[in-house]
């Protein structure tokens, strides 16, 4: 996941589109996100990741959809 | 866990796949107990049949005992989830009469109607502590003079 650009595909069940798009906001500054539906899964092509950046990038953005995902459900819930 | 339920596991690279049957767990319980695992494992929820997998991946080196253990916890904790999803559901009542009676309180009505407030908040002096017969409210200084100490 260390590579300029990578592919990640996140289940339409279990990731919220818009939990999806305040993730990618969030890391904004260290890569470029598209979105969009594919059968199933969203696919999120990430391109221009930050190689300076001390981490990883796309797999801390997927902890960010999931935990965006987390969160809204629950508020809903409340 | 059993060892159907890690369907892959690779030291190496730290990561880990659990497979869970859909029907034993809700999702809001999946959610509840990956969520606890974002601080230390980059976590990756995908849905294959009627199985979800949950991919798992140390965000520090980690051993297969580790990752084993790691398994484990994540097996209790979506049982703890579940019960306290079910306690939730089961007193859901209750919790919100008791959030009522709080929030009631904190604006500051009569919880029952037919109780009267402890104040009359529009006379005030009428409840009669604002008397003060003994003088005890008086400052010192009015008292006895700005001059003596």
């Amino acid at each position: 996941m260390s590579a300029a650009q990578a592919t990640v595909r996140l289940h339409r069940a279990l990731y919220a589109e818009d939990a999806i798009r305040r993730a990618a906001e969030t890391f904004t500054d260290f890569a470029a996100f598209a979105v969009r539906a594919d059968g199933d899964h969203y696919v999120v092509d990430v391109t221009d990741i930050d190689r300076e950046v001390d981490g990883d990038v796309v797999a801390e953005f997927c902890n960010f959809a999931l935990a965006n995902t987390a969160i809204r459900r629950k508020t809903s819930h409340a | 866990m059993s060892q159907s339920q890690i369907e892959s596991l690779d030291a190496a690279t730290a990561t880990m796949t659990l497979s869970l049957e859909v029907g034993l767990y809700p999702r809001d319980v999946l959610y509840a107990a990956a969520y606890v695992f974002l601080d230390r494992a980059y976590v990756l929820l995908d849905r294959s049949g009627d199985r979800y997998q949950v991919h798992l991946r140390g965000k520090a080196a980690l051993d297969e005992t580790t990752l084993r253990a790691m398994a484990g916890e994540f097996a209790n904790e979506l049982l703890a989830q579940a019960l306290r999803l079910r306690v939730v559901h089961t007193n859901q009542r209750l919790i919100e009469d008791i959030a009522s009676l709080a929030i009631s309180g904190a604006a500051g009505r009569a919880v029952h109607g037919d109780e009267a407030a402890l104040i009359d908040l529009d006379a005030p002096g009428d409840d009669g502590f604002l008397d003060d017969p003994l003088g005890i409210a008086v400052p010192w200084e009015s008292k006895k003079g700005a001059g003596e100490q």
